[in-house]
């Protein structure tokens, strides 16, 4: 087994490599990766039932992890692991974890494949930008949707009229203010003892971070914070500091990845592989509890395109099929708010995800981009998705056929999405309700839908 | 087939070898060391930046093909005549602003800058806003560019602005900004003179922006 400090020492007494020949390096291991495994991407199984295709995908990114280890930017080593010390850490990774207090109590536990039970839901508008005076408002309508398990944070533009800026004094004003509102929020949604999975969204330093995990301020003892690795299978100190803390403290931790399609890995397969060991690092590295990827689109910026789509689907399905390690996706969506594109991108993913063993994050909308543009209707509208396709029972087979009518609504009109509406021209400001036009919109979209397979009635 | 079919041929395939053998050609040749950085290894490059565009290419590609052609680059150089020397397009200062760590987006930036004629200053990543100012000086940089990929760390890009301004400087370097989070908008409310949406379009930004100052605008 290994601790946190014996990856500490690792990171300081590991192989020295360049930081721009560990990134060239991402891309020529995971090719041989692919190579190897024979894993390739066919466009039409976006979200393949083989078996085999994830139990392959599962050892390229295990093989990959071996070799590669993961890089420290401090200290320019890498830290590496033994296949036994890989395998000790899965055995022994947590099998649940459970946020919120009282009747707000909920668990995420361990899904496999074709799941019936429900993903777990932790809904939040992924750090969006809003105006500080509608920072409550648009953080409430996540954390009001009663399938909303948890809740976490826009960003505000500003925190008492002045502009957030990493590494000054405003940025710690600014965490503990996060904290302060975050929770003023689930009081104002009526769920004032809800979960909040990651309580800072707003704040970059650790100094910062740590300031705001007040109980004072409304940080309750199973609230909890994310750790991201930096892409692709990097570490810094200043994450793993948090880890430390993170160990001192009751919190719960989530690891966070964003593996990049296009970028140092390469195309969608390579891009697989390396978000499967992007799970390792956060389980060995950072002890999560439970993991959450945003793999990315390197030109559009989301991950409802048919590639990411399927990359979503298999390492889904490579993870939940040869561990138990709790897992989600983050859906990052062209389109913006109120808008019949968002609606299908939506329900792709979650299609994708939900029969694919993972829970859900939703959602970063509008390329997580545009400011204002987001709103809880978008959690609403994955959440439900996800209740529907476990309760429905719908299998890979059949979320193959309803996703490509769903590509067919959205897939060419991705780089040119409509950016949606702003959140106060989705919501009514005063009753934090959404607009009848949000609602109808919704409803016709699901008919359609219905239509496709992913049966509403 | 011509020697410059070859030379593009090579550069879209990222074949290193090829690359370096048929530059030593152009020299046996009494070829035109520019006139085959122009016509061959800069017009291969183009299509690789358009299949990256695409995606046709993913980064490790566009890497690889990069490579090839600087291999050849390094071969041609010491042959170019005066006032050929490549990087004659412009010289710029690049990194991520103070407090970012993340550099994917500025190191592709940097690479299709750099295989697009620009001599590139690359000052890494978490750079303060005056280290941007003080290396535009000392490298009499025509372009300062600066990228963020978190909504905290692009409140520093107006500062930029500012501090060129307070230092008498704004007339002598224009200003690009990208990134994640950064929107054209965003962009011209701190005063910046252009921003990319993406590494091609920043490469085109760079070429007005160039432009511009050349003619005094």
């Amino acid at each position: 087994m290994t601790d946190f400090w014996d990856v500490y020492q690792r990171s300081e007494t590991g192989p020295f490599v360049k930081e721009a020949d560990f990134d060239r390096q991402v891309g020529a291991v995971a090719a041989l990766a692919v190579k190897k495994h024979g894993l390739r991407f066919d466009r039409e199984q976006v979200i393949p039932a083989d078996d085999d295709l994830a139990d392959r995908m599962y050892q390229a990114g295990l093989d990959l992890f071996l070799e590669l280890g993961i890089y420290c930017k401090d200290s320019s080593r890498l830290i590496k692991f033994s296949r036994s010390e890989v395998e000790w850490a899965l055995q022994h990774a947590p099998v649940s974890v459970t946020y919120g207090q009282g009747r707000e109590t909920r668990t995420m536990r361990f899904r496999g494949v074709e799941d019936p039970n429900p993903p777990f839901c932790v809904n939040t508008p992924v750090g969006c930008t809003v105006g500080e005076e509608r920072f409550v408002a648009m953080v409430q309508s996540y954390a009001q949707e009663p399938l909303s398990d948890t809740f976490s944070s826009a960003f505000s533009q500003t925190v008492h009229g002045r502009p957030i800026k990493s590494g000054t004094p405003q940025e710690v004003e600014a965490a503990v203010w996060n904290v302060l509102k975050l929770r003023e929020a689930a009081r104002a949604a009526g769920r004032p003892l809800i979960g909040i999975h990651n309580l800072i969204s707003n704040a970059e330093k650790t100094d910062a971070i740590l300031a705001a995990m007040q109980p004072e301020l409304g940080v309750q003892p199973n609230d909890g914070l994310a750790v991201a690795a930096m892409a692709e299978m990097k570490v810094d100190y200043e994450r793993l500091k948090k880890v430390v803390y993170l160990n001192h403290s009751r919190l719960n931790r989530y690891g966070l990845y964003g593996p990049i399609m296009g970028g140092y890995s390469g195309g969608p397969e390579a891009t697989a592989v390396v978000h499967v060991a992007h799970h390792f690092l956060g389980l060995l590295a950072f002890g999560a509890q439970w993991h959450d990827g945003f793999p990315l689109h390197l030109m559009q910026g989301c991950n409802s395109t048919r590639d990411l789509l399927w990359l979503i689907a298999v390492t889904g399905q490579a993870l939940a099929r040869n561990t138990r390690l709790l897992i989600g996706v983050s859906p990052f969506t062209a389109a913006g708010p109120c808008t019949e594109m968002v609606v299908h991108e939506l329900a792709a993913v979650v299609l994708a995800a939900t029969v694919s063993g993972l829970h859900l994050n939703l959602a970063a909308v509008a390329r997580n981009k545009l400011p204002e543009r987001s709103s809880g209707m978008e959690a609403r509208i994955g959440s439900e998705t996800g209740h529907l396709i476990a309760r429905k029972r719908i299998s890979r087979r059949q979320a193959n056929e309803i996703v490509k009518k769903l590509l067919g609504e959205y897939e060419s009109r991705i780089p040119q999405a409509p950016e949606g509406k702003r959140f106060d021209e989705c919501y009514d400001l005063a009753t934090v309700r959404p607009t009848r036009e949000y609602l109808d919109l919704y409803e016709r979209c699901k008919e359609k839908q219905s239509r496709f397979g992913l049966n509403w009635s | 087939m011509k020697l410059m079919e070859q030379i593009i041929e090579a550069t879209v395939a990222g074949d290193q070898e090829c690359c370096v053998s048929l530059a030593k050609q152009v020299l046996a040749q009494g070829v035109d060391p520019l006139q085959a950085i122009e016509e061959g290894f800069s017009r291969g490059m183009s299509i690789v930046g358009e299949r990256f565009a695409r995606m046709e290419y993913y980064l490790p590609e566009l890497l690889r093909c990069a490579d090839a052609m600087k291999a050849a680059m390094e071969v041609l150089r010491p042959h170019l005549g005066e006032g050929q020397q490549a990087g004659g397009r412009g010289s710029i200062v690049l990194g991520t602003i103070q407090g970012d760590l993340h550099d994917l987006g500025k190191n592709i930036v940097r690479t299709m800058l750099e295989v697009s004629g620009f001599t590139v200053h690359d000052l890494g990543c978490n750079v303060p806003v005056r280290q941007f100012v003080d290396q535009a000086e000392q490298q009499r940089a025509d372009i300062i560019a600066a990228s963020a990929i978190l909504t905290i760390t692009m409140a520093y890009m107006p500062d930029l602005v500012n501090l060129v301004g307070e230092t008498g400087a704004r007339g002598r370097f224009k200003i690009m900004l990208g990134g994640a989070p950064v929107t054209p908008e965003f962009a011209a409310k701190a005063g910046a003179d252009g921003y990319g949406e993406n590494a091609a379009q920043a490469v085109d930004v760079a070429k007005s922006l160039l432009q511009a100052k050349k003619e005094g605008k």
